[in-house]
């Protein structure tokens, strides 16, 4: 009876325990889901149903001074195939279907396809915004489309060198493109949202998104019209004198803006090749990156920091013998020619070496170099360009220094500079003493209609007002002598210059090459433009004055016509 | 005791219909139609949501779609006036770059600028006088002095 009972207990509570048992083991693993790893689950949960995208920010545009587009972007988009969807007996005719479209091989986007190991293959870029979207409505099966943008440059090449270019990621790799990036590329937003099952947003599901910032556009100070005269006149000098390169820079010395710059070799779009190594030096910009010894064009920095301490005056005369001996080495005139009696501004016109030593000898080593950094030579200028070089001067201070350095450096060697703070210095001389920083962007124009203007920035006064129009009048006096024709003399203005041609250095001396160069401005009482042509390694060996002058005479006259300047010089068919 | 209610002599009164059961249906009816309309609202709302979701994304699609395509016409517009394409065409039509201008200087004023036809003009805006008080209407019943 007892064992009866107990029988019968056993089989009441062993399910009672086993059921138990088991709401335990339950209960347990609904604790370890919904309790201990509540966070990783809801994370997984979420992810599943969350859904993320970066929406881009369209790209600002790049303008001229005058508001014409010279670099904008456009709606492009890349094509994707999904391989798997192709793998059946219908992959043949999606192929050619879309193949069709975009005007290529199907065999080649079926070996793109083979040879790739991703899933998703991009089998197109940049495709036309229209042509994409035909590719879209044509809804072939394992076709993908997404947005991207292009730029384009409605000018061509013009203004290359300048605007510089952006990678497939749309960031800038060269230029202003780099120099801007940030204003221009705008801040992307991102979307989080509840997706379907297709991965697409559900219509009033969820929906947060940081809406994107289009980037701002960039008015450039250059002129489309100037730019275009600067590049044909460099691209001509080139040609007719046979040089490797070189160099042309126009700008408005009262305010620092550069209104044309063009460089020879350079970046051209339609011959751009990333692949050959060779063209990654294009995407520097030699005007702001290379050196070179300026010549004779530092001599008007000599007379400048000379006037300006008052040690001498445009009518002091030295007897030039041709050459002096210093320090055991006869430093000889450019020509060998002897002047004779000569005054400073004779020195000019002349272009005569030892009249420049003897400016230096008077005003001394430490106020040369004192005036040489007041203008700006051994540091950056500043420029809103990429990849500034400094320049290198000599000094007491470094080793290897000789006093010799500081007599050659007069007349522009052992002496390294860039064609911008030639440049900048010289707009300093003749616009009243006020060296400013040269500039590339006048304004960065919002979407939303903002507009901040870029002002002209003063850096320093080298020298005063009186000193700056005096000097002016001596490089006046240097194009237009009067007794002489000189061929950098615009026709219709008047102008002041200086010539300069130096030999190309190399170690422990200079080779037979050379950099012929002219820095001029006109009209010669109120400048309006300062242009800088520099031509390098010309094969014919003209000088500064032959080569690059008329190129500078040529230039300035169409440049001030198209600006609306008065002539100062014309021939007047009729006055009542 | 109890009180019966008992009817008023000499009035006649009709049976009273079962009206219980009727007024119950209408009642339940009337509650299972708000209930169902209820029910139904909803519904309806999250389907209008949808639908209307759907051509939201179709509307954004379409200002994304009209957008890029303004992009490209402003492309297609700096394309068209770049220099290139002008010199190109003045070329074609005929024309050369200036070359030796010549000035003249003239010292008496030049004609007066040409007057613009009428029809060119923007339409001159109407002028809204005030409208007269209504007392000074009272004036002229008066016998005063004109």
């Amino acid at each position: 009876m007892a064992l009866q009972r107990a029988t019968s207990m056993l089989r009441s509570w062993l399910p009672v325990a086993l059921l138990s048992a088991f709401a335990l083991v339950l209960l347990g693993r609904l604790v370890q889901l919904q309790v201990l790893r509540h966070d990783e689950f809801a994370e997984a949960a979420r992810s599943e149903l969350d859904g993320s995208m970066v929406v881009y920010a369209r790209r600002g545009s790049i303008l001229d001074r005058n508001g014409n587009v010279l670099a904008m972007s456009v709606d492009t988009w890349d094509v994707y195939v999904r391989k798997d969807a192709w793998s059946g007996p219908t992959g043949t005719d999606h192929s050619a279907a879309l193949a069709t479209l975009l005007r290529i091989s199907p065999v080649d986007l079926r070996t793109a396809l083979e040879q790739s190991p991703s899933l998703n293959v991009r089998v197109a870029t940049d495709v036309a915004f229209d042509l994409g979207k035909r590719v879209q409505a044509a809804e072939i099966t394992g076709v993908t489309l997404t947005p991207n943008s292009a730029r384009t440059y409605p000018e061509g090449d013009l203004a290359a060198g300048i605007l510089g270019l952006i990678g497939a990621d749309n960031v800038g790799l060269a230029g202003l493109e780099v120099a801007y990036n940030t204003v221009l590329q705008g801040t992307p937003g991102r979307a989080f949202f509840e997706r379907d099952t297709t991965g697409e947003p559900i219509p009033f599901g969820r929906f947060v998104a940081d809406e994107p910032e289009p980037g701002k556009d960039l008015v450039l100070t250059i002129d489309r019209r100037l730019q275009r005269m600067a590049e044909a006149a460099l691209k001509g000098a080139i040609q007719k004198h046979r040089a490797a390169g070189g160099a042309l820079i126009m700008m408005d010395p009262r305010t620092g803006e550069i209104l044309a710059l063009a460089s020879s070799p350079t970046l051209a779009y339609s011959t751009l090749d990333l692949s050959n190594p060779e063209q990654l030096n294009l995407l520097r910009n030699p005007v702001v990156s290379d050196l070179y010894e300026p010549g004779s064009v530092m001599k008007t920095i000599t007379a400048a920091a000379a006037i300006d301490k008052g040690v001498v005056t445009p009518g002091t005369s030295y007897y030039d013998s041709g050459s002096i001996d210093v320090y055991g080495v006869t430093i000889k005139n450019w020509d060998d020619q002897v002047y004779g009696y000569q005054t400073m501004t004779g020195v000019l016109q002349h272009s005569i070496n030892t009249g420049s030593v003897f400016m230096v000898r008077a005003l001394g080593q430490p106020d040369f170099h004192r005036y040489l950094d007041a203008f700006g030579f051994g540091q950056p200028t500043r420029i809103d360009m990429p990849g500034e070089a400094a320049g290198i001067i000599r000094t007491p201070a470094q080793p290897g220094y000789s006093p010799l350095d500081v007599l050659t450096q007069s007349f522009g060697q052992s002496i390294s500079v860039t064609p911008l703070q030639v440049m900048a210095a010289y707009a300093a001389v003749i616009n009243g003493g006020n060296l400013l920083t040269p500039h590339l962007v006048r304004a960065i124009a919002g979407p939303g209609g903002d507009y901040v203007e870029i002002k002209p920035e003063v850096v320093g006064h080298p020298i005063t007002p009186r000193t700056s129009a005096t000097v002016r009048e001596m490089l006046h006096a240097v194009v237009e002598p009067g007794d002489y024709y000189y061929p950098g003399k615009p026709r219709d203005y008047t102008a002041g210059g200086k010539s300069g041609t130096a030999n190309v250095p190399i170690p422990n001396g200079y080779d037979e090459t050379q950099i012929a160069s002219f820095i001029g401005f006109a009209p010669a009482d109120d400048p309006e433009i300062l242009i800088l042509v520099k031509l390098d390694r010309n094969a014919d060996l003209l000088t500064g004055t032959q080569a690059a002058s008329p190129v500078f005479a040529s230039l300035a006259n169409q440049a001030l016509h198209y600006l609306g300047v008065e002539p100062d010089d014309v021939r007047f068919v009729g006055s009542r | 005791m109890v009180s019966i209610p008992h009817p008023l002599r000499g009035v006649a009164r009709p049976f009273e219909r079962p009206a219980g059961p009727v007024r119950t249906g209408r009642w339940v009816a009337a509650g299972v139609a708000i209930i169902g309309v209820g029910a139904m609202l909803p519904v309806l709302q999250k389907s209008t949501l949808t639908s209307r979701g759907f051509l939201l994304q179709q509307h954004q699609a379409e200002q994304a779609r009209l957008t890029s395509e303004i992009h490209l016409l402003e492309a297609d517009v700096a394309r068209l006036t770049s220099q290139e394409r002008l010199e190109r065409r003045a070329h074609q039509i005929g024309l050369i770059p200036a070359e030796d201008p010549l000035y003249i200087d003239v010292s008496v004023p030049g004609p007066e600028p040409a007057k613009i036809p009428a029809e060119f003009l923007p339409p001159r805006e109407p002028t809204v006088e005030d409208p007269a008080p209504w007392w000074r209407s009272l004036l002229s019943l008066l016998p005063l002095p004109r």
